[in-house]
């Protein structure tokens, strides 16, 4: 029987602080992700006068691409835990599997940044003492990665899902749910489809 | 009606709404540590959303629509465990359900059902639930002609699985 102690542990619930009911692992990301661009944007600025344009370029970069990264993961998790679920069913899922498929853009900026790895390390007195094979092997590695970079930004998109290169990079427990959301979002287009075409004719 | 907004009048909804939580949660969830969760997750997010309780709709109908958006959010997630923030007492998770009969067709009809895919089984627990069709639609959101359909379509579904 729900009694007078039941309805008082139930009163204590107030509605959830967004920081408390995020889960661990997504904060514990966005705090890294945050401690990471803070570092980055330190040391760019100590050593502004000193360092070779290339390391500035590729952290500047590297740092600009991560905060808006982080910005989109964080918009993301809010605007889930906005949503009305009291709101019917069709609606309100394909809301949040729209929201959670937009992680796809979080891994699209990160994999962006690929080439800079291959860059900032660069400075004018290693490009004059190097020989070819050094020329040789940083302009592969460089030219591989941002096709790369390119390729994985202009491809990881909704409609690869079922490619298998897809599902080998978003592969894993972290990201079952984005996968999951993806495939309801074919079930919802189901029944939207059906849904439009009742209403226009 | 003008439903009063507190904690009693909240619990004595749910008390008599009982099987709505139960049968969604059973629908969703085949672990009986991760069903608790989510019969907990309802109850919460339930209580959270009741002072925006719509009384243009019945009771039933926001019941249904939060159990069943809870329930397929949870669904995609794994390994729920310890991610509860409000844990509730266990008198309020364990509200007394209505026993199952041991019948061999309703237990293979449960698990063809566990088997569809979420919404689809959203709208068949609906229609078993002997929910009329406006409800249904204004529960999922869609016309009651695009109901009607579904419904026919999953019902045709079932029956193979049941011949085979």
């Amino acid at each position: 029987m729900l009694n007078r102690k039941n309805a008082e542990d139930i009163t204590k619930i107030k509605a959830r602080e967004f920081l408390i009911s995020m889960t661990p692992l997504k904060l514990f990301t966005i705090v890294v992700g945050i401690l990471w661009v803070i570092f980055v944007d330190i040391l760019i600025l100590n050593v502004f006068a000193s360092a070779s344009p290339y390391f500035l370029i590729s952290a500047g970069l590297h740092v600009l691409l991560t905060k808006v990264a982080i910005v989109i993961y964080y918009n993301q998790s809010v605007l889930i835990r906005r949503v009305d679920i009291s709101d019917p069913i069709i609606a309100t899922q394909e809301k949040i599997a729209r929201l959670k498929s937009s992680t796809l853009w979080v891994a699209r900026l990160l994999f962006l940044q690929l080439p800079l790895w291959t860059t900032f390390y660069l400075n004018d007195a290693l490009l004059k003492s190097g020989n070819v094979v050094f020329y040789a092997i940083q302009a592969i590695t460089t030219i591989s990665f941002t096709f790369l970079a390119i390729w994985l930004f202009l491809n990881i998109k909704y409609e690869n899902k079922e490619k298998k290169w897809f599902r080998l990079i978003f592969t894993g427990k972290e990201w079952s749910p984005l996968i999951k959301s993806m495939e309801l979002l074919n079930q919802l287009n189901d029944y939207t489809a059906t849904d439009t075409k009742e209403k226009t004719r | 009606m003008d439903l009063k907004r507190d904690a009693q009048t909240f619990l004595s909804v749910i008390e008599s709404n009982k099987g709505i939580i139960y049968k969604v949660a059973n629908s969703y969830c085949r672990d009986e540590e991760n069903r608790k969760d989510l019969i907990q997750e309802i109850i919460v997010q339930l209580w959270l959303s009741f002072d925006r309780y719509d009384e243009t709709y019945k009771l039933s109908t926001w019941m249904y629509r939060i159990a069943l958006n809870v329930s397929i959010s949870f669904y995609r997630k794994e390994n729920r465990r310890g991610e509860i923030n409000h844990p509730l007492p266990d008198a309020i998770i364990y509200l007394q359900d209505d026993p199952v009969e041991p019948d061999n067709d309703v237990e293979r009809l449960h698990r063809f059902i566990k088997e569809l895919k979420e919404i689809d089984r959203a709208v068949i627990i609906l229609y078993l639930e002997e929910n009329s069709q406006q409800e249904i639609a204004d529960i999922l959101g869609l016309t009651i002609t695009n109901v009607s359909t579904k419904v026919s379509r999953i019902k045709q579904q079932l029956k193979q699985k049941f011949s085979n």
